[in-house]
């Protein structure tokens, strides 16, 4: 593992040659230990939720003594943890729509043209990314906690929610698409101008594809954001809309249980399936070319 | 109508910010008519096809084709076609989707857009390369494709912006001779942008020389070589060497305040002159031609067909081609001799 | 031809006509962002806005009104101001050690051999792609008593008898740390990647001892970086209230929790506004002093 030392001392020639092997062999030590530390610390939420999720016991406590996959069909028995999952998932996909189609479109007016306000607008799309999830829940439950469309109340609504999150998901995209746009090379966009391609078609047919590793990544983001957070769904949710991220927060205020640690399995596969239908599209289009 | 014009730019300008680009240009381009914009880097040369093609409006002026006026219309609403400089082939499309493309934004119908595609392909002998990427292609295949994308939907003129300037030479000079065989068999309309003076003369009917965002000169290839307007043309245009005299009382004085032994058989009046001399016309040791100057040899360069002599007279320096090697080392006076009428002045 | 003036009004009116497209085609294109925008941010904060002047009486969420309390009543809560100092120590502690270890972690990713540099990349990304809930539970299972942590110390025989680390600050740092380090790793190691490896050995060869050159030439070209990943696990530690309330003891309270609490716990809906405007004027602080902060070296620099 630490077949080279942090930096290099190449020229000993100004330092006694036996302090700098010692210096040497510090460092590499030194470098080894963290190197292991944080495959660790990085590493062990992981693998103690995983373990546990295959715990056949009721109380979490190592070690494990029974494997099993009890916890796994006492989640899916459980009405209440599946339509949490459901909720979750529909409003994942619901801000992926919503922040990928609005940033993309915003992104490209950036990299297309000039207009007035330029820095104001950039600002008033960015902030949200930096604010903290409570400010952004409170706010919008308190500015739509009991205005009702067309009947419905909005409070406690999927699309709320959805909304809510897409003020981090949306400013993500917005910003990588901006980056993905300006690597895309304008003659070619003036080329198909040219052949006769209007705007609206050149934008489809030969922008759109160019940046299409940047669109599902930044997609990809927004899903994992939108499925992963729960201080805003908190506070828009009710008990039939609430996402798996709450239910699990709330539940781990009363009791943990390994039927948590299946959730947080089962979340976090949600998010690694995603990515690797991702790596697969990616690797296909790579062979393409 | 026969006779139309296929472009017409009428007193076409264009600045940017405060500099101007393209200063009071005016083209006509008859039908099948192949002309170059032949210019140094910043001549607006570039600036005034991108005006035809539509990424850029004129501030003034007309731009009709086929007679009609279109300066007002976007690029996608011209029925211009641009071969760009680095191709600009559609990535993520095969070659004959790239050829395809002007065809279906043109409305072609489906059962059309494959055969035109074919023989597209087959004009610029790519045939058999319809399902390749771009990125498998190699510069000089990717700019046939561009070739073709361009040519597929039978534009009212054709722009070419420096399409060989990324090829190297020996490629440079085959593109150069398949795009004159493809002019003459065809006989499309053309505006081709070109720095390289000798892809213009090779391909051009006319040439027009720009400086400056204007046009110094528009004329057949021989005339624009021959008989240049001016001494930016004939200076741009081959190469030259300068003598630069005051002729006193009808004989040359001196160059910059230094004496020199220059005889001139018919010199021009009094006054400061820039006198201009072919290299290949300047002849060595002919003391017995009509215009002669004596000079120091200071070095010699072989450039294959001909020898290349550097030489040093006063503070001028000239060189002369000669076709074979001579006994003359560095430091010899040596005898130069020219024929009247291959000499210019500009004062 | 023979179009004469109808020639030259024709195209202007399609330029005016081209013109105006060009000027509202942006506008249109960054419609459902800004709405987003407006809407659900710049609506909501003004909206709280308001609310923090708002009365609350009895149990009603609010009561219409316009009155300084709430603002007032921050300086002399001793729990506000519990929380304040609570929220920044948290915040400045966790961020300087998230910099110190994303930026040790960062250098080593820059400086290992290129084959071992997607399986790190890959390795910081996980805390990304993971829920913070998650998070917290993986790490809620480690540090009590019957935790991984007691089990594995004991049965090496390190201790003898249970330990729990659970309900400490520093669980509360390690999860806060946790949370933060992904986007530190991920700043310092693209400015890592800008800088030429050539440099480190150049100044070997001048006779510099490896921290020597750490110190002379790693750091102030990193400078900007490592205010720019400072600045964000700040902003992220700031906002970040679940992990601290949840692993941390029971007196740690932030901003953030006292946020939830006044909202869902004591429907105080003004107060839990006037921290919301407080806090979220502190980030926006946060960033602009860094901003200054960052630009002006560069004028420096430049």
């Amino acid at each position: 593992m630490a077949e080279t030392s942090i930096l290099p001392t190449r020229n000993a020639a100004a330092i006694p040659a036996l302090r700098a092997r010692k210096d040497t062999i510090f460092l590499r030590i030194l470098t080894f230990a963290f190197t292991v530390s944080i495959i660790a610390y990085i590493a062990i939420p992981m693998l103690v939720t995983l373990a546990m999720s295959f715990n056949d016991a009721s109380a979490i406590r190592f070690p494990i003594k029974v494997w099993s996959l009890k916890w796994y069909g006492d989640f899916f028995a459980s009405p209440q943890w599946v339509d949490a999952l459901t909720s979750s998932i529909i409003i994942a996909l619901g801000t992926t729509v919503i922040s990928t189609v609005s940033g993309v479109l915003a992104a490209w007016a950036f990299e297309r043209f000039t207009f007035v306000f330029k820095p104001l607008v950039y600002l008033l799309i960015m902030l949200p990314l930096f604010m903290p999830g409570v400010v952004l829940g409170l706010g919008v439950a308190m500015a739509f906690g009991d205005v009702s469309l067309l009947g419905i109340n909005i409070y406690g609504s999927r699309a709320l929610v959805m909304l809510a999150h897409s003020l981090w998901a949306m400013p993500l995209v917005f910003m990588l698409m901006e980056a993905t746009f300006r690597t895309v090379d304008h003659r070619v966009v003036e080329a198909s101008y040219d052949l006769g391609g209007r705007p609206l078609r050149t934008f489809l047919e030969i922008v759109l594809p160019s940046v299409s590793t940047g669109i599902i990544s930044s997609a990809l983001f927004a899903f994992v954001i939108s499925l992963n957070e729960f201080v805003m769904a908190l506070f828009l949710t009710t008990r039939d809309t609430q996402t798996l991220p709450v239910l699990m927060w709330l539940s781990l205020r009363s009791a943990g249980t390994p039927r948590l640690a299946v959730a947080s399995v089962i979340l976090a596969a949600a998010v690694f399936v995603s990515l690797s239908l991702i790596m697969v599209w990616y690797i296909r289009q790579l062979r393409k070319n | 109508m026969a006779d139309m014009n296929a472009l017409e730019l009428d007193s076409v300008r264009r600045a940017y910010g405060g500099v101007v680009a393209v200063d009071n240009v005016s083209i006509d381009v008859k039908r099948g008519e192949f002309v170059t914009l032949l210019g140094p880097s910043g001549s607006g040369k570039t600036s005034t096809l991108r005006l035809i093609g539509g990424f850029e409006r004129p501030d003034a002026g007309a731009i009709r084709i086929n007679g009609i006026r279109i300066d007002h219309l976007p690029a996608y609403q011209r029925d211009t076609t641009t071969i760009f400089q680095s191709g600009a082939l559609f990535p993520h499309k095969t070659v004959a989707e790239n050829v395809a493309y002007g065809l279906r934004m043109r409305g072609v119908a489906k059962a059309d857009i494959a055969p035109r595609v074919k023989q597209a392909l087959e004009v610029v002998r790519l045939s058999g390369y319809e399902q390749r990427y771009p990125a498998q292609l190699s510069g000089g295949q990717k700019q046939r494709v561009a070739l073709a994308r361009a040519m597929v939907v039978r534009p009212a003129i054709l722009l070419f912006d420096e399409p060989l300037s990324a090829l190297d030479l020996s490629l440079r000079l085959q593109l150069r001779a398949e795009i004159k065989r493809l002019h003459e068999e065809i006989g499309f309309s053309a505006i081709y942008v070109t720095h390289d003076q000798g892809e213009a003369m090779a391909m051009s009917s006319r040439i027009a020389v720009m400086r400056g965002g204007r046009i110094e000169q528009i004329d057949r290839p021989e005339k624009v070589f021959g008989e240049p307007a001016n001494e930016f043309v004939y200076t741009f245009i081959g190469e030259s060497c300068c003598l630069k005299a005051r002729i006193v009382a009808g004989g040359a004085a001196d160059s910059d305040g230094e004496p020199i032994d220059l005889r001139l058989s018919n010199p021009p009046g009094d006054g400061a002159w820039r006198l201009y001399i072919r290299p290949s016309r300047m002849h060595l040791g002919r003391a017995d031609m009509p215009n002669g100057l004596k000079a120091r040899l200071d070095f010699t360069e072989f450039l294959g067909d001909v020898h290349r002599y550097h030489f040093k007279a006063a503070k001028l320096e000239l060189f002369v081609d000669h076709p074979g090697a001579v006994a003359h080392r560095p430091g010899d006076l040596v005898d130069i001799g020219w024929q009247t009428a291959d000499m210019i002045a500009y004062q | 031809m023979s179009i004469g003036t109808s020639e030259m009004s024709a195209p202007d009116a399609a330029r005016r006509k081209a013109g105006l497209r060009a000027r509202l085609a942006p506008w249109l294109l960054m419609a459902p962002a800004l709405l987003i925008a407006v809407a659900f941010f710049g609506l909501p904060i003004a909206f709280m806005a308001r609310m923090s002047f708002n009365e609350h009486i009895d149990q009603r969420f609010y009561v219409p009104g316009f009155t300084f309390d709430n603002y007032a009543a921050m300086l002399t809560d001793q729990t506000f101001r519990g929380a304040l100092f609570t929220t920044m120590r948290l915040a400045l502690i966790s961020s300087v050690v998230t910099v110190v270890i994303g930026y040790a972690f960062a250098m080593l990713v820059w400086l290992k051999p290129k084959r071992w540099r997607l399986a790190f990349i890959a390795l910081a990304l996980c805390p990304l792609l993971i829920s913070e809930i998650s998070i917290i539970f993986g790490w809620w299972m480690f540090f009590p008593k019957n935790g991984l942590l007691s089990y594995a110390l004991v049965s090496s025989g390190l201790i003898t008898d249970k330990i729990s680390l659970m309900y400490t600050e520093f669980a509360a740092f390690v999860g806060l740390t946790y949370v933060t380090l992904p986007f530190c790793f991920f700043i310092l190691l693209s400015i890592f990647d800008g800088i030429d490896k050539k440099v480190l050995e150049a100044s070997a060869d001048l006779g510099s001892a490896p921290l020597r050159t750490f110190y002379e030439v790693l750091l102030p070209l990193t400078k900007g970086g490592i205010a720019a990943a400072f600045a964000q696990s700040f902003i992220w530690a700031v906002g970040t209230y679940a992990t601290p309330s949840a692993l941390g003891p029971d007196t740690l309270w932030t901003i953030g929790y006292l946020i939830q609490e006044q909202m869902l716990g004591k429907h105080n809906w003004p107060r839990a506004a006037a921290f919301s405007i407080v806090l979220t004027i502190g980030v926006a602080l946060v960033m602009v002093i860094v901003r200054a902060l960052t630009s002006k070296r560069t004028a420096l620099n430049g």
